[in-house]
């Protein structure tokens, strides 16, 4: 290979656009000719100066607000919102909080805006616990045990039902902290799939369960005696459903 | 899920950040780039039916490079736009080169090399460089054979070099 035809291949080269053979060949000119590795090497460092500069430009939340209400304006579900990096989860939140407050007319922005960030916090520590080697600080499937342990850790006393006649099979108990609160989670089993039901005090209004799909897992959230549940799982929502009016009923 | 949403959610909205970069550098000010962009996720949202399936990103950043020359050309024939080198007076750029040398970064410098190029071959720079696009994406975004997009690419980082006073331009440039 002669420099002149090694010229137009240096930032092919750079770029790794070259295939196997190309790359060889260029690299068999490099190592041979003190010129044309200088000129490489000039090239190679204006590329890294430029990667290092982190030149991109940001969109303000300005631009992501405009868009969420532009085109998610006819979103009723918020659903995939979790998946996204933290921008999108944003923008997200901005749109949901319109939906909040257009269907439920009940909540302040804040209020919308806590359950979304809740929401995604919930369904990651459940995620994460999953992952974990021991799911559960309490192993037991004895209301009897699991419900005194927390006792002394919260400041509330956590419903602790027995299911198993249900085929929610209780697996224990473990403590969390929630949106910078403490909250009890209980664990149960419902044949392969894992409920975690997180509660918490809270102030607020009762009201029923509502879904929520996220990543392909179900969150019910409601309000009970100035308490705040969330159950989630990746079980049948009826199912879940299911789990949920028998914690409510119990 | 509304399939337009999801549309929206899936096709469009992850090459958001790309968009107004790429727009933000073609018209180098923060407002004209917001409204491209917003522009361009509208004519993709409306041509949805046309998308294909081929590679998003690049058939979004297509659409926002049409979209930012139109919105050049427009500007250029309307009255009261001061014209820099090439129509536009970046409102980040300080008109004096020494100035801009011996005060500020290096990084700064890089950036004010890149803005100062010329469209055809910023937006290469900017495609390969900021946003990592292959030749094969850039030459898709900007609907010109790969050969094109070698040869601007090559231009653009030698006019780099000299802008940047580093060592002198590269010899084997292409034709």
């Amino acid at each position: 290979m002669t420099c002149r035809e090694a010229g137009p291949l240096l930032h092919a080269r750079l770029d790794n656009e070259l295939d196997m053979a190309g790359s060889a060949s260029i690299d068999l000119h490099l190592s041979e000719c003190h010129e044309c590795f200088a000129q490489y090497t000039t090239l190679e460092n204006l590329h890294k100066e430029i990667v290092a500069a982190d030149l991109a430009y940001a969109p303000g939340m300005a631009l992501d607000r405009k868009l969420a209400a532009q085109f998610l304006k006819e979103k009723k579900s918020r659903s995939r919102f979790w998946s996204w990096n933290w921008l999108s989860a944003s923008v997200m939140a901005a749109a949901a909080i319109g939906v909040v407050v257009l269907t439920l007319a009940v909540p302040v922005l804040r209020i919308g805006r806590d359950t979304d960030a809740i929401a995604t916090e919930i369904l990651d520590n459940h995620l994460r616990s999953l992952q974990a080697v021991h799911q559960v600080d309490v192993p037991s499937s004895d209301q009897h045990s699991v419900k005194p342990w927390f006792q002394g850790k919260t400041s509330f006393s956590p419903p602790v039902p027995d299911l198993s006649g249900h085929d929610f099979i209780l697996i224990g108990g473990r403590l969390e902290v929630i949106h910078q609160q403490p909250a009890a989670a209980i664990v149960y089993r419902r044949r392969q799939h894992v409920i975690d039901l997180y509660v918490s005090p809270s102030g607020g209004a009762d009201f029923r369960a509502e879904l929520r799909d996220l990543d392909g897992y179900h969150l019910l959230h409601w309000m009970q005696d100035n308490m705040s549940y969330w159950a989630v799982s990746d079980v049948d929502p009826s199912e879940l459903r299911t789990f949920a009016d028998l914690i409510r009923a119990r | 899920m509304d399939t337009k949403v999801r549309f929206f959610e899936l096709t469009m909205w992850p090459h958001m950040r790309a968009a107004y970069n790429l727009a933000r550098w073609l018209v180098r000010n923060d407002q004209d780039a917001e409204d491209i962009v917003q522009e361009s996720f509208l004519k993709a949202f409306k041509a949805q039916a046309s998308f294909r399936g081929s590679e998003a990103k690049t058939w979004m950043l297509s659409i926002v490079r049409n979209t930012a020359m139109d919105f050049r050309r427009r500007d250029k024939s309307g009255v009261g736009v001061p014209l820099g080198d090439d129509g536009y007076e970046p409102k980040d750029d300080s008109p004096d080169p020494e100035r801009v040398l011996l005060d500020q970064s290096r990084r700064e410098q890089v950036r004010q090399a890149i803005s100062h190029l010329e469209t055809e071959f910023r937006e290469v720079i900017v495609l390969r460089e900021i946003e990592g696009l292959s030749y094969k994406e850039i030459a898709s975004v900007l609907e010109i054979p790969m050969g094109t997009v070698m040869s601007r690419l090559s231009r653009a980082r030698n006019l780099l070099l000299v802008e940047l006073g580093g060592p002198k331009e590269v010899q084997h440039d292409l034709p």
